[in-house]
């Protein structure tokens, strides 16, 4: 463990990213432990960060307009973002996965339909993308995780469609295929591994990005329906008090922005470490 | 001859995906008819005015029949009419493409020089000090979303200084100092994305044998970079710029809706928040047409930078 | 010899070159002295990583970013090269030391056009005006015998072929008229015929214009063919230094006795009569095509039972296609491919699967051909079983070919990283033979090895052949590698053979014109 890590941790810079990934992961798993209050139960109105609460005890990041605790909110909508943006993420590439393989192994009819229909969802900006299907299909939870997965696997197919296409090329695929080893057996035990490196990388990043769609839906409230936590959609109710009450968005944007870094330095420390093993192998 | 060649595959390309996604958008937002209705006349109406509504408007026919004929009419400039802004699509959309178009072209006059000096400097001396600041800084701006830098900025130049106008409404007439928040915010992140390209490029290439050829023939570090390096260099960056249009398109939405500004992308929010199925339907088209039209643009400069890659090879060979 | 009598304009005095802290060893050019007299080719042998290449950077001043020059003088006339300010010497690379490089393609700028690349060196060197400059351009690619040299200024690198590159980076290098030439590897990526070619220019223009050339090569052939005096490199340093005949000929350091050795014959190998059997593998009509372009076309092709027959060519003959169609990597045009009387090519792709086993391959690059992620005993082990093995009888097959391959028994846990090029060669062969293969099919499998490691490999492949009675189609660039381990060479030449016959026969009296000219560049044969 200690060796596998080891390359991981010489960089000060994957650490923080690590460490901000992490710190956010547990958050959301401790939510109910370290939010102070009931993030969806009105206490005092617009009370500013540091005010104290008739009741006992400090709204230390203040409350929003319904008078709910916004660190409360925050903490819960960690849970919320890294629920969802992992969920949406995962299926995106269950599916991005499974065809991207399939069209890089064999190629043919399958690669060239299955490509064009990528490129046709690839060339819708994403948000629109995004607006349009929610205008469609009205905005759930399970909704978002669809539309999430389907304006993003596009793009996970185009990695593994070209990583499967470049290993297949390789001489120890030729070797298995002259073995006569079955088509999935390669795909699972010679590509995938070899593609797992920059994967790791697209998954952080990609995971990030994941979570700023379903703030930024949020931000334009087409998100996540109330009152659920949720970050984006804070910063949408906040806005039109931002210049009385600033503290309503900046808290939000700062809680996503430190994910997001957390999770871009961590994905440019993993992909230093495949490259320099790239380099050696 | 061959960019005539070129351009008409590329158009014939262009015309197939519009042609895919039309079908697409036609589906998704009319399949179901008793929706349409709702949407176009209300939720209050009633269920015979619905029924009226779609005799009227041919909603009986088969769909594909429906399709063709809405293709038609689309294609021959008839839109149909916004239920929200109550006048013709076609009349709303060019004038707010217009206003987010000088949105963006601020934006790539930001984006564009900042970027690509940046992203130079930096690949130039990989390890040095700059390159390691310009690397942590456009891993910083990328990480950003554009709601967050929008409350950031704003909340810095508004709040704080007081130094510029936190809406961007122009409601008495162009305002350059509304101008500039949003395109800030829009080139925030592209900055930081066009100089990580850039560098990566940069890196690759004074890594390869041509530069050490130069090198080794006593060109100096000033030479090698300008006459040899940066040609090459500058060619996925100059891709990525093209290719960060559509993604500008899809940050114009939020930094407009932010900062209420008349543009294209507001006109899209609004259309989907009121069910505007006519208007969605034709910012959809309008926005795949900008990113395929931007494709083009940008195999021809990939083809133009490289000689490498004649532009016939690049109509068949899509990356 | 004729220069004997000069002084040298080159003289290196005691040069290291340290490696980075970490590496396996200290030095990567360790108390390196030579002298180079104008006129005369000096060649620089050794294997990988004996750090000539290192040498020959830094001459030029400019070693790999890690590695230091950390004593020792390089002098040019009496000017020390290595107290030289980047500056200074600036002025001196292009201009009185020129450099020419492995990857003639490469080594060009592909955004720009041939004229500007070589005018660059008088923009940088001189003070020529525009049209001087390309006058004197056009004049030195004829001087490389160019054909059409007005389309070639015009051209960009990647509409030339790798010769023609190379010509054009030996032009770019004789621009300036310098004093020395340093040449790594020049013609290591060229084909065997245009290696010939290419050598002898380098030969002529040293006659016509004296200058002295370092000349860094692994290639004993290519020593042979140009040098005047040879030094053998090892591990950083030289171990032997003299006239080309005598090191050559009656070497002195053991070092250098065992590399000339292990440098394969033109003279075939013996092998024992042939015994009347049937053809284990027939191929018949054979055809491919790449597009419009055929690259297989009507490929005959039978062989017994322990036999093995060499497929010679340079590249792009379409011998590599020809082994792909053959084991099915590629789905060939049309023909037959029979292996113990089954045709492969016919079989429904299920039933392929099972047929799978009795045709095998080596493959070319031993680092490409092994999944890197997976240990070396369960990847032969996985073979032995996809041929009908239990998994005991699997381990245990495993167990004795790496014996047979010459591996040790703790191979079987480790992963391919931790092996040299030859040992995964040989885990490549252990895992073919592990599915008990009628025919075995080489594609290039010595080419991207050492000497002597090239010579182990081969001896281990004659022996496993003999001893298993093997039927081994043996497909090679090298006449001197076919020369060792064939019954039979055929010749192919733009997807045809154009020849074929015992290996005596191919070698020693050759009927086919192009078969002469590939034997006439083979390099060095007047000494091996």
């Amino acid at each position: 463990m200690r060796k596998f890590l080891s390359p991981y941790l010489s960089s000060p810079i994957t650490v923080i990213g690590g460490l901000l990934s992490l710190g956010w992961l547990l958050v959301a798993l401790l939510a109910p432990v370290l939010a102070p209050y009931d993030p969806i139960k009105t206490l005092m109105p617009l009370a500013k960060p540091g005010a104290l609460n008739p009741a006992g005890g400090t709204f230390w990041l203040g409350t929003d307009m319904l008078g709910r605790d916004i660190l409360s909110r925050l903490i819960y909508g960690a849970r919320t973002v890294v629920v969802f943006a992992t969920l949406a993420t995962l299926t995106a590439y269950f599916v991005g996965v499974t065809l991207g393989l399939a069209a890089g192994y064999w190629r043919g009819r399958l690669d060239a339909v299955l490509s064009y229909f990528a490129n046709v969802v690839l060339s819708f900006p994403v948000l629109v993308l995004y607006i349009v299907i929610i205008v469609v299909i009205g905005s759930s939870p399970f909704n978002i995780i669809l539309a999430v997965t389907f304006g993003s696997a596009p793009a996970i197919f185009r990695i593994v469609r070209g990583i499967t296409i470049d290993v297949a090329s390789r001489d120890y695929v030729s070797a298995a295929i002259t073995q006569g080893e079955s088509a999935w057996r390669i795909m699972l035990f010679d590509i995938l591994p070899t593609a797992s490196g920059p994967l790791a990388v697209d998954f952080c990043l990609r995971l990030g990005y994941t979570a700023i769609t379903i703030g930024t839906l949020g931000f334009l409230g087409l998100g996540l329906p109330p009152p659920t936590p949720d970050w984006g959609t804070m910063v949408n109710e906040g806005r039109g008090m931002a210049i009385a009450f600033p503290h309503l968005v900046i808290f939000p944007c700062l809680a996503i922005s430190s994910l997001m870094l957390g999770l871009s330095l961590l994905a440019d420390g993993l992909r230093e470490v495949s490259d320099a093993q790239g380099r050696r192998a | 001859m061959t960019l005539i060649l070129f351009i008409v595959r590329k158009l014939g390309g262009a015309a197939a995906a519009m042609l895919t996604v039309s079908f697409l958008v036609y589906l998704a937002l009319e399949v179901n008819v008793e929706d349409v209705a709702v949407k176009v006349l209300g939720q209050f109406s009633t269920d015979a005015q619905r029924a009226a509504w779609l005799t009227a408007n041919g909603y009986d026919d088969p769909f594909f029949i429906r399709y063709g004929r809405w293709l038609w009419s689309f294609v021959t400039g008839n839109w149909g009419d916004s239920t929200y802004y109550r006048a013709p699509v076609i009349d709303l959309v060019p004038d707010r493409l217009a206003a987010s178009g000088i949105l963006a072209g601020g934006a790539l006059l930001v984006m564009v020089p900042v970027g690509l000096l940046a992203g130079i400097l930096a690949g130039m001396r990989p390890g040095s000090l700059i390159d390691r600041a310009v690397s942590l800084l456009s891993i910083v701006t990328t990480s950003i979303p554009d709601f967050a830098s929008a409350v950031f900025l704003s909340a810095v130049f508004v709040f704080w200084l007081n130094w510029l106008p936190g809406a961007s409404t122009m409601l008495s007439g162009f305002s350059l100092s509304e101008m500039v928040l949003p395109v800030l915010v829009l080139a925030f992140y592209s900055t930081g994305y066009l100089a990580r390209v850039t560098r990566a490029s940069m890196v690759e290439v004074m890594g390869t044998h041509y530069i050490r050829t130069a090198r080794l023939k006593g060109a100096s570090p000033a030479r090698i970079v300008w006459r040899h390096a940066l040609r090459n260099a500058l060619i996925t960056p100059v891709t990525v710029i093209m290719l960060q249009l559509p993604w500008l398109l899809s940050g114009v939405i939020v930094v407009e809706v932010f900062y209420a500004y008349k543009g294209f992308g507001t006109l899209l929010y609004d259309a989907a928040l009121n069910s505007d199925i006519r208007l969605v339907e034709a910012c959809a088209m309008v926005s795949v047409l900008v990113v395929v039209a931007t494709q083009i643009l940008s195999d021809i400069a990939y083809g133009w930078l490289n000689p490498r890659v004649s532009l016939l090879e690049a109509t068949m060979g899509n990356k | 010899m004729r220069t004997d009598e000069r002084q040298p304009i080159l003289k290196v005095k005691n040069l290291s070159v340290t490696l980075p802290k970490g590496s396996d060893r200290p030095y990567a050019v360790n108390d390196v002295s030579f002298d180079l007299k104008p006129g005369e080719i000096l060649c620089i042998v050794g294997e990988s990583g004996s750090g000539k290449s290192v040498l020959s950077s830094a001459l030029m001043g400019a070693v790999p970013e890690g590695l230091k020059v950390a004593g020792g003088q390089v002098l040019l006339e009496d000017k020390d090269l290595t107290r030289l300010s980047e500056r200074a010497f600036r002025a001196i690379r292009g201009r009185d030391i020129a450099m020419i490089f492995q990857e003639p393609m490469a080594s060009l700028n592909p955004a720009m056009t041939v004229a500007d690349q070589i005018e660059e060196v008088f923009l940088l060197h001189s003070e020529f005006d525009a049209a001087e400059r390309a006058k004197r351009a056009r004049a030195l690619v004829e001087a490389m015998r160019l054909p059409n040299p007005d389309r070639i200024l015009k051209a960009y690198p990647h509409q030339l072929s790798g010769g023609q590159c190379q010509r054009v980076v030996i032009a770019m290098a004789l621009a300036m008229s310098p004093r020395i030439l340093i040449a790594d590897e020049p013609t290591t990526a060229l084909d065997v015929t245009t290696q010939a070619q290419v050598l002898k220019l380098i030969g002529e223009l040293r006659d016509v214009h004296g200058h002295g050339i370092v000349f860094i090569t692994h290639d004993f052939g290519v020593v042979a063919d140009i040098a005047d005096r040879v030094a053998v490199m090892k591990h950083g340093e030289i171990v032997e230094i003299g006239e080309a005949k005598q090191v050559l000929t009656a070497p002195q350091h053991p070092y250098t006795q065992a590399l000339i050795a292990a440098v394969p014959s033109l003279d075939p190998h013996d092998r024992p009569a042939a015994a009347e059997a049937d053809p284990v593998l027939a191929v018949r009509g054979l055809q491919h095509s790449y597009g419009a372009l055929a690259v297989l076309k009507d490929i005959d092709l039978s062989l017994a039972p322990g036999r093995v027959v060499s497929i010679v060519g340079e590249s792009g003959c379409g011998k590599s296609t020809l082994a792909k169609a053959m084991i099915r990597l590629i789905e060939a045009k049309g023909g037959r491919v029979e292996v113990a009387g089954t045709d492969i090519l016919a079989l429904p792709s299920k039933k392929l699967e099972k047929y799978r086993r009795t045709i095998q391959m080596i493959f070319q690059d031993p680092f490409g051909s092994l999944n890197p992620r997976r240990r070396v005993g369960p990847m032969i082990a996985r073979a032995a079983r996809l041929a009908g093995a239990s998994s005991t009888e699997a381990r245990r097959r495993t167990e004795e070919l790496l014996d047979l391959v010459g591996l040790h028994k703790s191979a079987y846990w480790r992963k391919p990283g931790a092996f040299s090029g030859g040992q995964r060669q040989r885990i490549g062969i252990a895992r073919a033979l592990a599915m008990q293969p009628d025919v075995l099919i080489a594609d290039e499998s010595v080419s991207a090895l050492d000497v002597s490691v090239q010579a182990q490999v081969l001896a281990l492949l004659r022996d496993l052949q003999e001893r298993l009675q093997l039927a081994i189609v043996f497909i090679t660039h090298d006449l001197r590698v076919a020369a060792q381990i064939s019954d039979e060479i055929v010749v192919m030449q733009k997807g045809e053979i154009v020849e074929r016959g015992t290996a005596a026969m191919v070698l020693q009296a050759p009927s086919h014109p192009y078969t002469k000219t590939l034997l006439e560049a083979a390099p060095g044969r007047s000494t091996f």
